[in-house]
């Protein structure tokens, strides 16, 4: 981190914005072309080799469109959020070890930065929906909370069974001192993880906040053209950021023989990637209050199982 | 906590057609809702009187564009029975495969659809992938994928030859594979059962009450069916089952129509072997003699009924018709009560609404007991009177 040009070209190009950018747009087509494949469609094809370029050419063409802000909202907030939407699983990325090590420094805690974050891009979706005053958007948002209390708990608790485990809230640490990946010895906390990841990008079964059958876009109804784009990116940057932190806590982040570790790294985000593309496929929506119960009756007890486990192979390993 | 409303329809992703249902919600609990008809009245029944007698069944044809074979099967026999003529035997049989071949791909397309609604786009895209099927073969009778322009005033204008039997046949097979396996699908499916199960419940005294008709009915287990109870075109001499589950929600729906894809598939089975020799068209007059005549036949949404009625003219002096999905609206409002907002889209999906057929007008006063048709002069004076003051309710 000594030279700040070196370090610039880290935050601005590889592996940070840029880099970010592009592997959330790679990202959404892998999802939509394997999405189509289970469903014996085609997906996007005309855009680029085998409709590479869709995303992109879909991020343009909602930017070039016109940008509409609804008379009675918060016009304040309803313009800010879509900017601000994208920044935080960027700068949560950050702190991922994309390239061996992360461009921010790391240092004790960084995993309790990353679960803060994560939690304000729940309460930005909550606000989104909230300031829209469209009642589908309300309705959404409340959805979006809701959720939000059923899948962050079990979520962190399938983390913090990891870092007591490692014992370390450092995801660099974590991620470079597993002789055998997490996904091996917890396989329990990476289903619980994996579950509560799909939650958290908002996709089937739990894309219950933006259930389009039954509440138009849920909390995105009232958003169109640039703000729409920015808050695709966001989700698809998200999705970049899930998948990374899956492969740092659960899959050993970079480590591999032969290759560098960015390729392993990127091999291991899409296979994750698509194993939450599968989840998608293959089930229904779910309802919220259904949710809301298979959340706290079952993931959660799980969760805490894993965490008594942990704590047991770390004495065990001690 | 008071209650509030939102609106659903006439544009909203959960109906693709023009139709509106006003919720009253408490939370996320519907209290109450309002239907309200009207967007797509195209004025049907009076374009039927403007045109000849053989127009009107292209005009019929026309009012559905998934159940159009039952369409103009009701109105062919309505037109027919004022002639007082049966058809050629082939003719009916006819009649019945192409009728069934549209009830197995309306049922699909409804299957499918259920499945968007539900979140669940996997199943919808493999379903209308060998709904596609179907309406090959419908094409290969009659040159049309979906409108097959099949009936005619005095017969069937298509004949089937042994080659497309051959190929009727091993469609069928397929067909019958396919959904046998969409069968299982639905009952072990775990996200489809919770969605479907013990929602929407319709009791067997309300669907009595409300007039439910068709697979809501059986649904609900009633042993209603046009096919049965008051057989048409050589139904009575085709052996079939009548499909009826006792749980009275949306998944029984869903259990009945996949049923009876299957009792479809047989019956054009057997249709196919028993296929008598003959002509297939009656040569008849231009115009029918006076008088009316009541028609009813099942079609995939339930019972439609067309009143025709001759003066001796070139025209119809009046057609009315009753499309099934006005007899269920009644039923889906009471259904909606006290579910989630979240159930919306299952439950409206599960009497397969089909809107633009829908739009007429008939007031019951259920307290008073009454029930009257407003005439197209007391309708426009309303109008012009609603305009007047604003065009407000």
């Amino acid at each position: 981190m000594a030279d700040p040009i070196i370090s610039l070209i880290q935050i601005l190009i590889f592996p940070g914005l840029i880099f970010l950018f592009i592997l959330g747009l790679i990202f959404e087509w892998i999802d939509r072309k394997v999405f189509a494949r289970f469903q014996n469609r085609i997906g996007p094809l005309y855009t680029g080799p085998r409709g590479f370029l869709q995303p992109l050419a879909d991020f343009i063409k909602l930017l070039t469109k016109e940008d509409v802000t609804p008379r009675y909202v918060d016009k304040f907030l309803f313009n800010l959020l879509p900017g601000i939407a994208p920044v935080l699983p960027v700068f949560a990325s950050f702190y991922l070890p994309l390239n061996g090590y992360p461009i921010l420094h790391p240092f004790e805690g960084d995993l309790i930065l990353i679960i803060t974050l994560m939690t304000i891009y729940t309460i930005i979706v909550f606000m989104a929906g909230w300031v829209s005053t469209n009642r589908f958007s309300s309705i959404g948002a409340a959805r979006a909370i809701l959720q939000f209390l059923g899948f962050e708990i079990p979520m962190f608790i399938s983390l913090a069974s990891v870092a007591i485990d490692s014992a370390s809230l450092s995801i660099t640490y974590i991620a470079d001192h597993q002789p055998i990946p997490y996904i091996l010895l917890q396989p329990l906390g990476f289903i619980i993880f994996l579950i509560a990841l799909q939650a958290e990008l908002e996709r089937v079964p739990f894309d219950i906040p933006e259930a389009e059958s039954e509440i138009v876009a849920g909390w995105l109804t009232e958003y169109s053209g640039p703000k729409l784009a920015f808050f695709r990116l966001s989700n698809n940057l998200m999705l970049v950021f899930g998948a990374g932190l899956t492969t740092a806590i659960f899959l050993g982040g970079g480590s591999g023989p032969i290759l560098p570790p960015i390729i392993w790294y990127l091999i291991k985000m899409v296979f994750v990637v698509i194993l939450s593309t599968i989840l998608r496929t293959v089930f229904a929506r779910l309802r919220i209050d259904q949710v809301l119960s298979g959340a706290w009756r079952y993931l959660i007890p799980l969760a805490i199982l894993q965490l008594i486990l942990a704590k047991f192979l770390a004495v065990l390993v001690m | 906590m008071s209650t509030y409303k939102i609106p659903v329809g006439p544009q909203h992703p959960a109906i693709k057609e023009a139709f509106q249902f006003n919720f009253e919600l408490d939370g996320e609990i519907i209290v109450n809702v309002k239907p309200r008809l009207g967007f797509v009245h195209r004025g049907i029944e009076k374009g039927m009187e403007l045109r000849s007698w053989v127009q009107g069944i292209y005009l019929s044809e026309r009012i559905c564009g998934i159940c159009n074979v039952p369409h103009t099967t009701c109105y062919c026999i309505a037109v027919e029975k004022l002639h007082d003529v049966d058809v050629p035997k082939r003719a009916q049989y006819l009649r019945i495969i192409i009728n069934e071949l549209n009830r197995i791909h309306s049922h699909l397309l409804w299957l499918g659809v259920l499945g968007m609604e539900l979140g669940f786009l996997t199943f919808y895209m493999y379903v209308w992938r060998d709904r596609e099927r179907v309406m090959d073969l419908v094409e290969l009778i009659s040159g049309n994928r979906v409108t097959p322009s099949m009936n005619f005033i005095g017969g069937v204008v298509y004949d089937i030859t042994p080659k497309m039997e051959m190929a009727i046949k091993k469609g069928m097979d397929y067909l019958e594979e396919r959904t046998k396996y969409y069968k299982s699908v639905v009952l072990n499916e775990p996200t489809i059962k919770v969605r479907t199960e013990n929602i929407g419940v319709l009791n067997k005294s309300a669907a009595t009450d409300l007039c439910a008709v068709g697979p809501v009915a059986r649904a609900s287990d009633l042993k209603t069916d046009v096919r049965f109870d008051d057989p048409y075109s050589s139904y009575d001499e085709i052996p079939f089952n009548l499909v009826t589950y006792s749980y009275c929600d949306v998944f029984a729906r869903v259990l009945v129509r996949v049923d009876e894809v299957l009792e479809s598939i047989n019956i054009i089975r057997e249709c196919l072997d028993k296929l008598p020799s003959g002509p297939i068209m009656k040569k008849l007059k231009r115009t029918p003699p006076p008088g009316e005549s009541t028609v009813r036949v099942e079609a995939p949404r339930g019972e439609l009924m067309y009143y025709v009625k001759s003066d001796g003219k070139e025209n119809p002096y009046r057609v009315k018709i009753r499309t099934p999905t006005l007899a269920n609206i009644p039923a889906v409002c009471e259904m909606l009560k006290g579910y989630h907002i979240a159930d919306i889209p299952a439950i409206i999906a599960s009497i397969d609404p089909c809107y633009c057929c829908t739009e007429r007008i008939l007031f019951i006063d259920k307290a008073r007991n009454k029930r009257w048709i407003w005439s197209h002069s007391q309708l426009r004076k309303y109008s012009l009177e609603w305009y007047e003051n604003g065009g407000r309710r």
